[in-house]
């Protein structure tokens, strides 16, 4: 096949590394949370010997179910800052991205460094999708929250997301089938507005899919499609069958790979169970990473080494600095560089 | 530490910064290297710490096309990692620009050449658009030139994802002498036709060595403009005396491009005619513009590692221990690249314009 036919899709990094199987999805959790187990007991072991047999950490499916939680919150901060559907939904992605590199036993949004992962998720999708608020407008309409608040975690969410910004959403895909059941040939001429309310409901399916891992594991559209069905299995036939032959092959698997979407959508329309919620939420305040919490003993030493290192850094750069200056010509080219390099101190 | 910033600290272990190659408002260039290759790359510090509201528009925009844009004329994001206040991109490292080549009075443009970098910007642009993003800032120092010779359209600091028609956009955008009437009086929906008036502007400069529509303000840009193709009439332009900044700017006859493009073949007037039509929707688009007779009619483009190359180029292509043998003077100040900032034009030379244009150009 020629490089022009790859679909444009099929180019960018959601396609490339943000899709995975269910398989692949369930192995990155258990390897994210054993991993974040391992380093969080061996925290507490060196804080006090002996305290981590008493914690009971979260489970992958646990992490999901507060992440969940966690994506639902962001539509209704969405609505109040009137932002448009797309920072929404980049929004909710780059959380779920965050989520598949990060632990929630790290970021627990209800502390001090609470709702940060959220805010600063939401801040940035105002901002990759050209909708730019000032920061200060932002924190000033969420409560008990500073700028630094949203600022602290904005590379550290960037570099989760491997600052791959652009993300493809199932709501665009959607107006895109609305546009073509438009003109397919067999569409009434009124379609757009007698039958909008497949689309609205459509649409409302998509929003659901939000709350689930679908767009981890199916493309845009074919959530897209899904959703559609959900809403009128005739239609979506119908624009199928003005895609593919019917009775082809491609339209068979595709009717199985709608059935699996529509079982994750249905079941992330169900509202999260708060009590288990809840008892999550207790265990999780148990067994936080302590180096993460402001005040005790770990997150002291952690800062104690990092001022350490940062000192060191600085009597290394003088001494360096110091010896240029004896051995080379003062004002020779070579020490003019080394002189500007000083100024530039990320290097190492 | 985290597994994310550990996974940061690798990449940055990747690339070694060398020398400042340049600075500007809101970043630093560095020229650097991949430190297992050697591969010589080009490294951009964006300070993020002295924006208050965090990574800025202009970085965030970079970034956002740049990762998913994997083309041949399109400047190649190798990778990207943040270091204290800073962002760092990691770019691939080119050695000029389309603007140093055409002020290099030294070099002799053949109509093949100018053919050759037509080809690839159009090819360049062509990708962009077909991936729904405006470039939004194309003139000749935003074309950079590899050592083979390839072109490469970089600096997507103003680019924006386009869709939906009636979605509001920003006026100001494209530096001044580069941009479309219609973005001059105000417009705020419009297209792909912007950077094609732009690339339009790039390909006459290429012919006459100079800026072709280089105003010393806004309103003069639209008298220049006008002065040059001619007042837009109704028929021409319908709907351009109601766009929201319009202002009546005197008549100007329509002067035929032959007069002043004495040399240039009727293909090559006809693709320049079209790239800057006044009615942005019957301006070419880049896809026609590949598919112009221009770029099938004798003499064929140059093949791009024969293309006329500014001193810069020629030292940089030159073996290490020959620069570090000092064989060579004067090599630092060459390789400085210019940050693009819209005000860097304003120091160029307005005498410029005063050449006479009626004698053709050298070589062609």
């Amino acid at each position: 096949m020629p490089a022009s036919k790859t679909p444009l899709y099929e180019a960018s990094t959601q396609f490339k590394n943000w899709r995975y199987s269910s398989q692949s999805l369930a192995k990155v959790r258990a390897s994210l949370n054993a991993a974040a187990v391992a380093v969080i007991r061996n925290t507490f072991e060196v804080d006090e010997p002996g305290s981590s047999s008493a914690l009971s950490f979260l489970t992958p499916d646990e992490e999901i179910l507060l992440v969940r939680l966690y994506v639902s919150k962001i539509p209704q901060l969405c609505g109040f800052f009137r932002f448009p559907e797309e920072v929404e939904a980049t929004a909710v992605s780059y959380l779920k991205r965050f989520y598949l590199k990060n632990t929630v036993m790290d970021w627990h949004p209800k502390n001090v460094i609470v709702l940060q992962s959220r805010l600063t998720a939401l801040f940035l999708a105002t901002k990759t999708t050209n909708n730019p608020i000032s920061l200060e407008a932002y924190t000033n309409n969420i409560p008990k929250t500073d700028p630094s608040d949203v600022l602290d975690l904005e590379f550290l969410v960037a570099q989760s997301l491997g600052f791959e910004f652009a993300v493809w959403h199932a709501h665009r895909a959607l107006w895109g089938i609305w546009l073509d059941l438009q003109t397919v040939p067999t569409a009434p001429r009124d379609r757009a507005t007698t039958q909008s309310e497949i689309y609205d409901a459509a649409l409302r399916h998509v929003r659901a899919s939000r709350l689930s891992d679908a767009e981890l594991i199916y493309t845009p559209s074919q959530i897209a499609l899904a959703a559609l069905s959900m809403a009128s299995a005739q239609l979506a036939t119908e624009w199928a069958e003005s895609k593919f032959p019917s009775g082809s092959l491609s339209l068979s698997t595709l009717q199985s790979t709608l059935g699996s979407i529509k079982t994750l959508i249905e079941a992330a329309s169900h509202p999260v169970d708060v009590e288990r919620v809840r008892g999550v939420d207790l265990r999780l305040k148990l067994c936080k990473n302590p180096e993460k919490v402001v005040g005790s003993k770990a997150y002291l030493a952690k800062k104690a080494e990092e001022d350490r290192k940062a000192e060191e850094k600085r009597n290394r750069k003088v001494i360096e600095v110091e010896k240029a200056m004896a051995e080379g010509d003062p004002f020779g080219d070579e020490l003019a560089g080394r002189l500007v390099d000083y100024d530039d101190d990320d290097d190492d | 530490m985290d597994a994310v910033e550990k996974a940061n600290t690798e990449r940055q272990k990747r690339w070694v910064k060398d020398q400042k190659v340049g600075e500007g408002t809101y970043a630093v260039v560095y020229r650097g290297r991949e430190a297992s290759t050697n591969r010589k790359v080009a490294i951009k510090k964006i300070k993020v710490g002295q924006f208050k509201d965090g990574l800025d528009m202009s970085a965030i925009r970079e970034v956002k096309y740049l990762r998913e844009l994997k083309h041949q004329n399109v400047i190649e994001l190798l990778d990207v990692f943040s270091s204290k206040t800073n962002l760092n991109l990691v770019l691939e490292f080119l050695d000029s620009d389309l603007e140093m080549i055409i002020k290099d009075r030294a070099l002799v443009f053949l109509p093949a050449d100018i053919k050759s970098w037509m080809a690839m910007t159009f090819r360049g642009l062509e990708f962009c658009h077909r991936n729904w993003i405006l470039h939004r800032d194309l003139k000749p120092n935003n074309l950079l030139i590899a050592s083979d010779g390839q072109l490469k359209i970089a600096d997507f600091g103003l680019a924006r994802d386009f869709a939906d028609p009636g979605y509001k956009m920003t006026c100001q955008v494209i530096t001044r002498w580069y941009r479309p009437p219609e973005l001059l009086f105000g417009c705020r929906y419009y297209s792909t036709a912007v950077d094609i008036w732009s690339v339009g502007c790039i390909f006459a400069e290429l012919m006459l060595r100079t800026p072709y529509l280089a105003g010393e303000s806004d309103m003069d840009q639209l008298k220049t403009i006008f002065r040059a193709l001619g007042t837009p009439t109704e028929t021409e332009w319908p709907g351009h005396t109601k766009l929201p900044d319009y202002v009546p700017i005197g008549q100007f006859p329509k002067q035929p491009l032959r007069d002043l493009f004495t040399a240039a073949s009727a293909d090559t007037l006809n693709l320049l005619s079209q790239c800057l039509i006044y009615e942005p929707r019957k301006r070419i688009t880049a896809k026609d513009g590949l598919n112009h007779a221009y770029f099938f009619a004798l003499p064929y483009p140059s093949h791009p590692s024969k293309l006329p190359k500014c001193a810069a180029q020629l030292t940089a292509a030159l073996p290490l221990e020959e620069i570090d043998g000092n064989t060579l003077t004067g090599k630092t100040n060459r390789l400085k690249r210019k940050l693009s900032s819209p005000d860097d034009t304003k120091t160029r030379s307005t005498v410029a314009r005063r050449l006479d244009f009626s004698k053709p150009t050298p070589g062609s």
